[in-house]
């Protein structure tokens, strides 16, 4: 009998035919070694707190490039932490009934909240570089990040078929190959999505987060976001307008070279055959990459090291394969008996409620140093941004509603805009606020209505994302019956189109109350041509809590706007959630 | 036959699970079966009768509640390594190709390297797959796909393969083929494998390859009864034998699905069967075609295309309303039947709202509705089928009791505010203004 070639996929490959896309391969490989190097020498600056900021033109690809590696960077904490996590929540009972509340009241708490803390406690811990600073920085970013990376995992462990499951326990695989092979590739699609959305998050506070006072001092990091601060605070449109061209090429260039052969790489690890007949998304840069000779050679050699260290390893794995059950089989038996796992989830229990009640006893004791009449103040500027928030929901439904049905139902306008507006909604709308305000003081209007618009800007992709893909999803047959009764335009909107739309958007108003909620920080206290302007509102609050350092006061505020929205959520949103998936669910 | 080693024994096994809605399922009570050397063993019966959790115990994918599983007379302890199963939605992974899925075993068997690709290509070449080894699963069909199944399992070479329904997704020229083709690799010494373990729906399925048939009896699953089956292998469908055990297989599970009512309690509450009032009137429909309207079970199910224990649950609907009886395993259509399919659509409701008002379990709902003034909430209703049939899902049961009130417009559902109406009831027109 003829052996089979194993692996299949990785023939040898010739030396001769290097092309143009190794030598490119070659290039980016070396763009990347001086990038790490350049950012490794920022990380060990000595601390600066305040970087001058160069507004040459010149200097700016240098600060992109910053900004863009504590991105990456902060993205690539926020996978391993959503791997994770999301394991753990799916695998373990108890786990999961820790982590997913958690998780829930993580993803709509303020994270900018947590900026001075966290600055302050990383500086000590490095007080003579810059490591402290930049930490802080890129945990900022990953906790815009990793939440819906996290839950998207858990819920694409839960949703995978029972019998793979089985098929891949008959076999005999191990839990680190089962997780490699089925369950990552499994959530591959998922965690691609949401590692696009995750990065437009990340960018969001972009400016905050590279520069920042904290008291009296001023905290500033070289990157994209803070030549973006000095600019306003010089007045300097030339610059601004760059900033705003760079940031664009970043966002464009990700899309373009990480992002599109990212979601068509993964096209490969869905589960369900695709039966819809919608033509599969293409990328110029993987199919360039594909046609390149150095990756395979490179997954050939990885490969061929990897089987020679396993085989070297051989001699010594086999006494733990002797050893190991038998050391391990008390302890298994110890876990799977129901009094001793009583016992130890008791004694898991312990530390994690005294964690959460020293948390809870030091809150309290910070948010007991306000008086009255500074919580009559919390509350009022709570209401008013609570208006703001809400104004900005029905202000971006008014217009997205409309336009994501006439979108989503083309699929040729879907698929020509889908683009353009995936780079539009990744831009970080603060970096557009101040410029907004400038113009909206020309017209009259006040940072009071002005901050409405402001949040709009942050909220609206969410809901005009959710109604395309709701429009979209509608089956051709209900589309052909609304055509075939004759039903006027009206009337099918009416009948179909929002109904069909409803779920999504309820679903688009969480997401966007929550981007307005965080909006707020940064809408409603703005630096803008050298002025600081505010308006009454909790949003302000917290920025000017953090701006003089009055910590009892940003305590109170951040714990005040989780509370409203957890609240919020949990009561409002999740019933309408309810409703809205009974009533209009298309799936039945 | 000379007496041959025990492998696999079940005993005294009690298997619950937990559904989402906190109601407890008692998938087995009870079960005690070996499964001896050299044996191919088909377990049938109703869906939801345990067959598929036997199974997964004989594998060690799960741990009895109660009881134990034994193999060779060692406790399982996780996986069995001696057994390798085939699936009936192929369960393949999508993202390797043919001869990647079919090594997933071999690994954790310590086979590699040469003697890897060695029976990686030997089992391909078992189930004719050779030319595939380099395909995505998406590029085969669903019969090629089960080849793969197949495969992967042949390739560790076990010693029991355990199979759950594995031509169920199939069509039935494909099944028919891919089923000769197991009966020749379980004879063929060169594949290792000894011993069958097989779930399935079809009576034909089971006699065509078992030499021992278990019958399993639902709510809760249970053994019912055990039939030898000595035909010879290679065997001839069609053939008077083979009529004759595929008779007697019949006549075994009518008499577990269509069981002889218990002469005693009367007032007993009995579920109604989960069927809709389209596929009971579809059967009185095609029962009025036949000569003397009647004909046996197997036979109805076969001619209206549907499996026998969906058939048996439409005949003890039609029962319950008196419209059918059930001698033996023939069902004959009686007076009432014929006169029910003569009346128009009306009356046929009218007839109907009497019937339903007689069956105990609407009898009680109807109670409990005159005792809310003539409505009642979903909730109430859910906890009451829960605690009267704790092994039915309670929702589906619901579904049912909804839908035939609302055929016969004995009662109405408020779906938005989650409660029954009982219609004709002088409190209900007010009740329903507010």
């Amino acid at each position: 009998m003829i052996p089979l070639r194993f692996p299949p996929a990785l023939t040898p490959p010739g030396f001769r035919r290097l092309g143009l896309a190794d030598a490119a391969i070659l290039c980016l490989l070396g763009g990347l070694i001086a990038t790490v190097v350049a950012f490794a020498r920022e990380f060990e600056a000595p601390l600066l707190q305040a970087v001058q900021i160069d507004l040459r033109p010149t200097a700016l690809p240098r600060y992109t490039l910053y900004s863009l590696s504590r991105g990456v960077l902060a993205l690539t904490i926020s996978y391993v932490f959503a791997l994770g996590f999301g394991w753990a929540a799916a695998t373990f009972r108890a786990a999961e009934r820790l982590l997913l509340p958690l998780l829930d009241i993580l993803q709509s708490i303020p994270v900018l909240g947590f900026l001075p803390g966290l600055v302050l406690g990383l500086m000590s811990l490095f007080p003579t570089r810059n490591v402290g600073l930049e930490l802080a920085a890129i945990l900022m970013i990953f906790t815009a990040q990793a939440w819906n990376l996290a839950l998207s995992f858990y819920n694409s462990l839960k949703g995978l078929p029972a019998p793979l499951r089985d098929a891949c326990r008959v076999a005999g695989w191990r839990a680190s190959r089962t997780f490699w092979q089925l369950e990552v590739p499994g959530a591959a699609q998922g965690l691609v999505w949401n590692g696009m959305l995750s990065m437009a998050g990340g960018w969001f506070f972009l400016m905050v987060n590279e520069a920042f006072r904290l008291g009296n001092r001023d905290y500033r990091l070289p990157g994209i976001g803070s030549y973006m601060s000095v600019a306003l605070d010089q007045g300097d449109v030339r610059a601004m307008g760059l900033a705003i061209l760079a940031m664009i090429a970043m966002i464009v260039c990700l899309d373009q070279l990480l992002w599109r052969p990212l979601v068509v790489w993964v096209e490969k690890f869905r589960l369900e055959e695709s039966g819809d007949g919608s033509p599969l998304p293409s990328s110029w840069v993987l199919d360039f990459l594909r046609r390149a000779r150095l990756p395979r050679s490179a997954a050939l050699w990885q490969r061929r090291v990897f089987l020679r260290a396993r085989r070297a390893a051989r001699p010594l794995e086999r006494p733990f394969r002797v050893v190991g059950p038998v050391v391990l089989r008390a302890p298994r038996r110890a876990f799977e008996h129901p009094i001793a796992r009583k016992i130890g989830a008791g004694l898991a229990a312990v530390p994690i409620a005294a964690v959460a009640a020293l948390g809870a006893w030091r809150l309290w004791l910070l948010i007991g140093q306000l008086g009255w009449a500074e919580w009559g103040d919390l509350l009022a500027s709570a209401g008013l941004t609570f208006s703001r928030v809400m104004g900005a929901v029905l202000l971006s439904t008014a217009w997205a509603l409309p336009a994501g049905v006439v979108i989503g139902r083309s699929p040729r306008l879907a698929r020509a805009l889908q683009p353009v507006i995936q780079v539009v909604a990744s831009f970080p709308a603060p970096m557009l606020f101040p410029l907004v305000i400038l113009l909206f003081e020309r017209i009259g209007v006040g940072l009071g209505l002005g901050a409405v618009a402001l949040m709009v800007l942050a909220g609206q992709w969410y809901i005009l994302f959710n109604v395309i893909s709701a429009v979209a999803a509608i089956p051709q047959q209900l589309k052909d019956a609304t055509a075939a009764f004759r039903l006027r335009r009206l009337a099918r909107w009416r009948i179909l189109y929002l109904p069909a739309a409803f779920p999504a958007l309820v679903t688009g108003w969480v997401t966007a109350a929550g981007g307005a909620w965080n909006g707020s920080i940064v809408a409603e206290y703005i630096e803008a041509g050298g002025r600081l302007r505010t308006t009454r509102g909790l949003g302000s609050l917290i920025s000017e809590a953090t701006a003089h350092a009055n910590f009892p006061l940003l305590a109170g505020g951040i714990a005040l706007m989780s509370l409203i929205v957890v609240g919020w959520n949990r009561v409002v949103w999740r019933s309408m959630m309810e409703w809205a998936r009974t009533r209009f669910g298309l799936v039945q | 036959m000379t007496p041959s080693t025990l492998l696999l024994e079940a005993q005294h096994v009690t298997q619950r699970f937990r559904l989402p809605n906190g109601q407890v399922l008692e998938a087995l009570r009870d079960v005690s079966l070996s499964v001896r050397e050299h044996e191919v063993v088909a377990l049938v019966g109703p869906s939801g009768c345990g067959k598929s959790t036997l199974l997964r115990l004989f594998a060690g994918l799960a741990r009895p509640g109660e009881g134990s599983v034994l193999y060779r007379g060692q406790r399982l302890d996780g996986v069995l390594a001696a057994a390798a199963m085939v699936f009936q939605s192929f369960a393949l992974l999508p993202w390797l190709t043919v001869a990647e899925n079919v090594a997933m075993g071999l690994e954790a068997r310590g086979v590699d390297g040469a003697a890897r690709r060695d029976a990686v290509a030997r089992a391909i070449n078992l189930v004719g797959l050779d030319g595939f080894e380099q395909a995505y699963p998406k590029e085969l069909s669903g019969g090629m796909k089960q080849r793969v199944g197949f495969a992967r399992a042949l390739a560790v070479a076990p010693e029991i393969l355990l199979m759950d329904e594995p031509f169920g997704a199939l069509d039935p020229l494909t099944a028919e083929n891919l089923r000769s083709q197991v009966v020749n690799l379980w004879r063929d010494p060169a594949t290792g494998v000894n011993t069958l373990v097989i779930v399935t729906h079809s009576v034909e399925e089971a006699v065509f390859l078992a030499g021992r048939i278990v019958v399993f009896g639902s709510n809760p699953g249970h053994v019912r009864e055990e039939l030898e089956n000595p035909l010879p292998y290679p065997r001839q469908e069609r053939s008077p034998e083979f009529d004759e055990m595929v008779d007697r297989l019949h006549a075994i599970l009518t008499a577990t699905l269509l069981p002889e009512p218990a002469p005693a309690a009367p007032q007993r509450l009995v579920p109604f069967p989960r069927v809709h009032v389209s596929e009971v009137t579809g059967l009185l429909d095609h029962l009025l075609t036949r000569p003397d309207g009647k004909g046996p079970v197997f036979e109805l199910a076969e001619d209206l295309g549907v499996d026998y224990d969906r058939m048996s649950a439409v005949v003890r609907g039609a029962e319950q309303l008196g419209w059918v009886t059930t001698p033996g395993e023939v069902v004959q259509l009686t007076t009432a039947g014929r006169e029910v399919m003569a009346i128009d659509d009306a009356a046929r409701k009218d007839v109907t709202r009497a019937r339903l008002a007689k069956q105990p379990l609407f009898a009680r709902l109807v109670a409990m509705l005159k005792e809310g003034e003539g409505q009642v909430e979903d909730e109430e209703v859910l906890a009451d089928l829960t605690i009267y049939f704790p092994f039915i899902p309670a929702e589906s049961l619901f579904g049912t009791v909804v839908e035939w009130g609302r055929y016969a417009e004995l009662l109405d559902h408020d779906a938005d505010a989650g409660r029954l109406t009982l219609l004709g009831w002088e409190g209900a027109a007010e009740a329903r203004v507010e």
